[in-house]
């Protein structure tokens, strides 16, 4: 009796729990993330997914600096002194990039990231309300453009550089990825292949997105990019004419001295702060305390202004680069060495693209074209003031070399030298200015993930 | 019934006088428990001299006798006089050993199963059990990475069966499977099982074979790991404490460059790369460039002096290696252990304090902990328990091996730069004075009074059940339990920490981790004997659903040091959180027939389903198989007198893996995506749909072996495990936007060879036993689907090659014409010629298999010697047939190539001028001249280490009689007392922290050695 009333009171509860467990008891979803699938269906997602590319590309791997900054480790010959124990930077100061350098391969991921995010929103275009879709669009398309063009100029050879139709740029991809498949595999598009992929992404951008837009991308940013491509293949009268529709447009100022173009350092031993663009910033990547990334803090900024003080600029390098009335000669900060006041702040913005180059894309551009009528009816002379005069210097004459050398000053550590000596065909050292070691190598390992890709030359 | 057993008690009234002695081979046994059976509260103690006197009841039957260390005797009153022979436990093959769901006889065991006992684990100054079983279970390899305390710890039994997914054995406490693993914010690992006290633990069962461990289905292909804590026992309450104390010091040190010889090679450095310059036609003239590489290093080395010129007579001289580990650090630990009860309720309660200072300043431990073992025997079906521990842990721990702030990174700094910087009194890099590029790096003792890392853990782990008899055979038992971890992490880095943290005004972190893992067993046991036939069956279910929350705040700009909250924080950089989970539904069987004593046949099988798994794959099914014949009781041996056991096994079975991420098989989005204070997402995993369980194959064929009276015993496996379906986070190419994906590709191969021998060498007053335990694993990647993974690109796993097997350049030595470091090129041409000439360009030369970080061969002896009132332990340990690669060596072995970083002393023997036949190359600064990874950093890993030599003295019987103890031994014990190897760094048991993963082994960074603990302890017993 006593036994019976039990095992029915045992067959109850085993029973009990084998039915209440079953299917529920294995239905665990996410809850910090959310299934792809619910990811992208309205307005709302898309946008927000469009904020995510953003804050993808400022990954301090891509536009958050490290790409521009290696471009100028390269391209160093006297102006960066390196004490910094990153191997992967030391190889780029000593011009000699590892396949497996895992920031080579960190700015290779990185830029395939925005690209995959940018592919997502245009691919869910149509979820977008009416009003806002041109811009969505715009924006997701500057991102794709700029972020080909940043690798394609890193990866491939120099447009300048033989048969730019053949040579191997980097791999396309204009959809977003859900599932891996053969498609996956992807081989090198030729470096005219992806210029051109970047150019129509920025055209098409540029005509859809607004003319200002916050700190996002705007119709000028888009043109400031094509602006900036066009110069590096020799395309002049295209550069001009997209820098004049910068220019033009109204919506950028330089600003009074050289300096304030930067993020504001604070005073020694205070907290950093985040700021807003400044009036010459057409593109720059956000920066607070939260969210982004100032790459080039990293290494340029002393330990004071919290960065790792790794690179430091030559004493020597600064006396023989400015003359001593030039304003920009103040733009060093001695915290023991000397450091660019331009990343002095850790949750300053990354300036991408700065109203001065536009004026010396500009002037570059009509000294080049001469004896055609300057674009824009500017006479270089009256751009290269307009950038000069900010400094605190006249000017009396603009040729090319006078040109190029104002943005070796006006520029200098913003990423530029390493792209200018390429298309300038200008050495490097003792190295060419098209040598196989100023290429960044494709990362072993995605070489080894996929099969279809080809080396460069030396590696 | 409760009235019946009143009346039973009540029967006491008159009775009978019993009188004995009680003794065991080595004489009479003092404080044995005796009592009336079925009336424990009718008892007594035998006396010094083992004599005992009871009074019982006329109709009293059976007296039993009870004694720790002593198999309890149930003896029938046949008269007034009971002289009792009570005999020692030891591991004889007649042990019960714990299984899955229940024990078996060694004897009917079908399986493989280690076993290791509390007094092979006892006493010892751990932290984490794992320490103790090193070397004891054979087949099991147990690798600490580093001498930090309470930080991870490998285990692999019988070789790593996955490449991406978890590789360390599921562990089961006293039935339930508790949270393990690590919880570390940082990338080096702590593990949970350091909140178990290992005093606490009777036995330690390691399931290495199918058979043995199917019925663990999905997770059991890295093995189970059973731990049964120590039980209450009928009888006087046995009252024990014991107490530990020890100076730790590093086992080993490695040597650095002093004042001269840094300034000598730094000097030499500056003339290489100015030569290097010259060469490149930076310069016109190499006098030139020599005096402007001299101005350059002079200057560095003026700065790194203080700002002063001694460093040109080497009047400072510090030894930053030395500097980073403290002064006598102090090991204590302190057990009170009560063990009782009567035939009803039972209980074992266990008390422990540990407090451990680590051999690197700044790293301390300390833990109290407490259990609760308690059983009462309700009715004579019903037997209802729980078991309850608690512990508390604080963690001083140190940053990772790879930050400037952990205190052994300090060897990089340069011996002239002094302690104490002469301009400010303050240690050198502390402001106010030079601290922003002095010394050459952060002064990791500059975080000692300045921050701090501080991990504590709340940990309750509970366990309610019920043993059910419903008929004769028939048991239902049930059971519930919560596993309960809360870890918080609490760090503050202050404003002198800045060089550092990259911020001027403090840094603090508070980061919560919250682990709740429920389960639940509900199982039937049935076993039966019909003539020559035994049966036994269970069958069951399990549910277990574990959710981990985790919040991380960070907070930056503080008023000033004295505030360490983040409420004081004006700058909030981190405000995140997040929550996981998983479950597991099972449904297992098992049925073990014997016939005749000697045929044995085991199969059993498993259901597993998980969350972790997409809808269509979510089921598993593990089933395996055994046989065994016990050939000794067969008439053929049954008469030997060599051979008292022969046992041949075999058995074949499928296990699962299931330990990835929660939600690998999904495509995510992740909200983390916000951009200038806007909200964004973005992809965050590519889906697999079809992802499923890893599956492994395991066949094993042993045997058990006695002779000589079971003198000698043994037992010996082959085995072959073959993993198929690998849960790989495979590369994928990354112009996909994503890097990897987990799906189930490829396979590999463990197969070894086991042995374990026991011997008896003498018995009698001179007592010499030994115990050998050694393993061989060969691990081999079958398919990878051509897959290279080299995350850390030193290890690879790649297929043909064990997993994580060195896949570097290969290191040429030296050009004696110029100091070039050289390479070979290793490239295969087309007809299959390797070639071997050299290259200067590390980039050119092909990377070989360099090694294999996993030992082939791992071993441990014990030999345990008693005379008299001694005894006395020595325990080695060892592996052999593993490499390590000294990651740090582009940076202290780089003959001063990549920077100012002091240099080991061997880099002294540097290549100087044409002629000079060196490995080691030319100094040349920042020049990076053979400093990239390649084979110039490996070197062989064997060792063996006499990990634990114990002189105990146990008072005797007399001399405790007179101040009324059972127990009184006094014992000094020694760990890692002397290491053989010839790894030239610190350790060659190391795995750099932040980087360990299941392919990134054997490497070292800065990484702590294992400390050595020299301790006196003492046990007291009741």
């Amino acid at each position: 009796m006593k036994k019976t009333y039990i095992n029915s009171i045992l067959f109850a509860f085993v029973l009990m729990t084998i039915l209440s467990s079953c299917k529920k008891a294995l239905e665990i979803n996410p809850v910090d993330t959310i299934e792809q699938k619910n990811a992208l269906l309205t307005s709302k997602d898309v946008e927000g997914a469009l904020v995510g590319a953003y804050a993808d590309l400022g990954n301090r791997n891509f536009f958050g600096g490290r790409p521009f900054l290696m471009a100028d480790f390269l391209a160093n010959t006297n102006a960066i002194e390196w004490f910094g124990t990153y191997e992967e930077l030391t190889q780029a100061i000593n011009k000699s990039l590892l396949k497996t350098n895992t920031f080579v391969d960190n700015v290779w991921a990185s830029g395939y990231t925005a690209i995959n995010d940018a592919n997502n929103v245009i691919a869910a275009i149509d979820k977008v309300d009416a009003a806002k879709k041109n811009r969505v669009e715009g924006e997701a398309k500057f991102i794709r453009g700029a972020a080909y063009f940043e690798l394609v100029r890193l990866f491939g050879k120099a447009y300048n550089d033989g048969t730019p139709n053949v040579n191997p740029g980097v791999p396309i991809v204009l959809t977003p990825t859900s599932t891996v498949s053969e498609s996956s595999y992807v081989t090198r598009a030729s470096v005219t292949a992806v210029y051109n992929q970047a150019i129509t992404d920025l055209i098409d951008a540029e005509a859809k997105l607004p003319a200002t837009n916050g700190f996002f991308a705007t119709k000028s940013a888009a043109a400031a990019m094509l602006a900036r491509i066009y110069l590096q293949m020799g395309n002049y009268s295209a550069a001009g004419a997209a820098a004049n529709r910068v220019i033009t447009s109204g919506n950028y100022h330089l600003t009074n001295s050289f300096l304030d173009a930067f993020p504001k350092m604070p005073e020694s031993g205070k907290p950093a702060k985040p700021g807003e663009n400044t009036t010459e910033d057409i593109f720059a990547m956000q920066v607070t305390t939260l969210t982004g990334f100032n790459g080039f803090n990293e290494f340029y900024g002393s330990s004071t202004f919290g960065g790792r003080g790794d690179a430091v600029i030559s004493k020597d390098w600064i006396d023989e680069t400015y003359s001593a009335d030039d304003d920009r000669i103040n733009a060093f900060y001695d915290d023991d060495d000397l450091f660019t006041a331009k990343y002095g702040n850790q949750y300053g913005n990354v300036p991408v693209i700065r109203l001065a180059e536009m004026y010396l894309i500009r002037a570059e551009s009509n000294v080049r074209l001469v004896p055609a009528a300057p674009i824009g009816g500017v006479t270089p002379l009256q751009d290269l003031a307009t950038v000069r005069s900010r400094a605190g210097l006249t000017t009396t004459s603009a040729t090319l070399t006078d040109i190029l050398n104002e943005r070796k000053l006006e520029f200098a550590f913003e990423g530029f030298s390493l792209h200018d000596a390429k298309r300038t065909q200008t050495n490097i050292g003792s190295l060419p200015w098209n040598s196989t070691k100023l290429i960044f190598p494709i990362p072993q390992r995605e070489i080894d993930a996929n099969k279809n890709l080809v080396q460069n030359p030396d590696y | 019934m409760i009235l019946s057993l009143g009346l039973i008690s009540f029967a006491f009234a008159q009775g009978k006088v019993i009188t004995g002695k009680v003794t065991s081979a080595s004489g009479p046994i003092p404080g044995v428990s005796v009592f009336v059976k079925g009336s424990p509260a009718n008892g007594t103690q035998s006396d010094a001299t083992g004599a005992f006197k009871l009074t019982v009841a006329d109709d009293a039957k059976t007296l039993v006798f009870s004694f720790i260390g002593y198999k309890a005797k149930e003896v029938p009153i046949t008269g007034p006089t009971l002289n009792v022979n009570l005999d020692e436990e030891n591991n004889t093959l007649s042990d019960v050993v714990v299984v899955g769901y229940g024990t078996q006889n060694r004897r009917d065991v079908t399986g493989a199963v280690a076993s290791v006992k509390s007094k092979d684990l006892e006493n010892l100054p751990v932290t984490s059990f794992e320490q103790a079983l090193q070397g004891k279970a054979a087949g099991v390899q147990i690798t600490a990475q580093n001498g930090k305390l309470g930080q991870g710890i490998t285990v692999r039994v019988r070789g790593a069966a996955s490449v991406t997914a978890g590789s360390e054995p599921l562990y089961i406490v006293d039935g339930i499977p508790i949270t393990s693993g690590d919880f570390s914010s940082t990338t080096a690992p702590t593990s949970a099982l350091a909140d178990l006290n290992t005093n606490d633990i009777e036995s330690i069962e390691v399931l290495k074979d199918a058979s043995a461990s199917a019925i663990y289905g999905a997770r059991a292909s890295n093995g189970v790991v059973l731990i049964t804590t120590k039980q209450g026992k009928a009888g006087k309450t046995l009252i024990q404490f014991n107490a530990l104390g020890g100076i730790s010091s590093p086992s080993n040190h490695r040597k650095f460059l002093n004042a001269e010889q840094y300034v000598k090679i730094l000097r030499r450095a500056g003339q290489g790369a100015a030569n290097q310059d010259f060469l490149n036609g930076d310069y016109a003239t190499l006098q030139e460039a020599l005096d402007d590489y001299s101005a350059s290093v002079e200057a560095r080395l003026n700065r790194y002096s203080a700002g002063n010129n001694d460093y040109q007579t080497y009047k400072v001289n510090s030894n930053w290696e030395a500097a980073s580990f403290q002064d006598n650090p102090v090991t204590q630990q302190y057990d009170l252990n009560l063990t009782g009860g009567n035939e009803k309720t039972r209980f074992y309660m266990g008390g422990q304090a540990l407090d451990q200072q680590g051999i690197v300043v700044g790293n301390s431990y300390k833990r109290y902990s407490g259990r609760l073992n308690l059983t009462n025997e309700v009715t004579d079906f019903l037997e209802v328990g729980i078991n309850l521990n608690f512990s508390n842990s604080i963690n001083n721990r140190l940053s990772n091996d790879n930050a400037f702030s952990t205190p052994l990174q300090s060897v990089a700094l340069s011996p002239i730069t002094p302690f104490i910087d002469p301009r400010s009194g303050l240690i050198s890099g502390t402001l106010p004075g030079a601290a922003s590029n002095y010394p050459v790096y952060y002064n990791p003792f500059i975080s000692l009074d300045n921050a701090f890392y501080k991990a504590t853990v709340y940990r309750t782990i509970g366990k309610a059940f019920a043993n059910i008899n419903i008929a004769k055979g028939l048991k239902f038992s049930t059971d519930f339990s919560i596993d309960n971890l809360n870890q918080n992490e609490e760090s503050y880095y202050g404003s002198l920490t800045f060089r550092n943290t990259g911020t001027s005004n403090g840094d603090g972190q508070n980061i919560s981790t919250f682990v709740i893992n429920t389960n639940t067993n509900n199982f039937f046991s049935y076993n039966t004997t019909a003539g020559k036939n035994a049966f036994d069956f269970i069958l069951g279910t399990s549910y277990q659903k574990s959710t981990t929350k985790y919040s991380t705040l960070e907070g930056q700009d503080f008023p000033s040091d004295s505030y360490i909250k983040l409420g004081s924080a004006a700058t909030k950089v981190t405000a995140t959180s997040n929550e996981s989970a998983f479950s597991f539904l099972s449904y297992f069987f098992r049925a073990n027939y014997k016939y005749n004593e000697r045929y044995l046949v085991g199969f059993s099988v498993r259901a597993d389903g998980s969350s972790r798994f997409g809808a269509n794959n979510r089921y598993g099914y593990f089933p395996a198989g055994s046989l065994a014949w016990i050939a000794s009781e067969e008439d053929f041996l049954k008469q030997s007198e060599t051979i008292s056991l022969l046992k041949l096994r075999a058995s074949y079975g499928l296990t699962g893996n299931a330990e990835i991420g929660d939600y690998s098989a999904r495509g995510l989005y992740s909200g983390t995506g916000a951009y200038g204070g806007l909200p964004g997402q973005s992809p965050s995993r590519i889906a697999n749909p079809d992802l499923t369980w890893e599956k492994t194959k395991q066949l094993d064929i042993g045997f058990d072996f006695g002779i000589f009276k079971n003198r000698i015993t043994g037992v010996f496996d082959f085995y072959q495990k073959n993993t198929t379906d690998l849960l790989l986070d495979v590369p994928i190419p990354q112009t996909t936007g994503f890097s990897t994906k987990t799906q189930n590709l490829g396979s590999l191969k463990n197969t070894g060879f086991e042995l374990s021998i026991n011997t008896e060498n003498f018995v009698g007053a001179f007592k010499w036993s030994t115990a050998i335990t050694g393993a061989i694993n060969n691990n081999k990647i079958t398919n990878l689907g051509g897959q290279v993974l080299n995350s850390n690109e030193i290890n690879a796993a790649i297929s043909g090659q064990p997993i994580g097997v060195f896949y570097l350049p290969e290191y040429a030595g030296v050009n004696s014409a110029n100091g070039d470091a050289l390479y070979y090129l290793n490239t295969t041409d087309g007809s299959g010629n390797i070639d071997r000439s050299t290259t200067t360009d590390i980039n050119k030369a092909q990377r070989i298999f360099a090694g294999n970080p996993n030992p082939k061969y791992t071993f441990g002896i014990n030999n345990n010697f008693f005379y008299k009132n001694f005894d006395l332990g020595i325990f080695f340990q060892g592996v052999k047939g593993n490499k390590i690669f000294n990651s740090a060596g582009q940076y202290m072995s780089a003959n001063a190539s990549n920077g100012y970083d002091n240099q080991t002393v061997d880099q002294m023997a540097y290549w100087d001028k044409p002629g000079d036949i060196t490995v080691i190359p030319e100094p040349r600064l920042f020049a990076g001249n053979g400093v990239g990874n390649s084979t110039r950093y490996i070197s062989d890993g064997s060792y063996l280490r006499l990990k634990t030599l114990t002189l105990g003295y146990t008072f005797p019987n007399a001399v405790l009689t007179k101040i009324k103890l059972s127990k009184l031994r006094l014992y000094a014990t020694a760990q890692n007392l002397a290491t053989i190897t010839g790894y030239k760094g610190w350790d060659p048991e190391v795995n750099a922290d932040y980087q360990s993963t299941n392919i990134n082994q054997g490497v070292d960074f800065y990484s702590a050695p294992q400390p050595r603990v020299i301790s006196f302890g003492i046990n007291i017993g009741l």
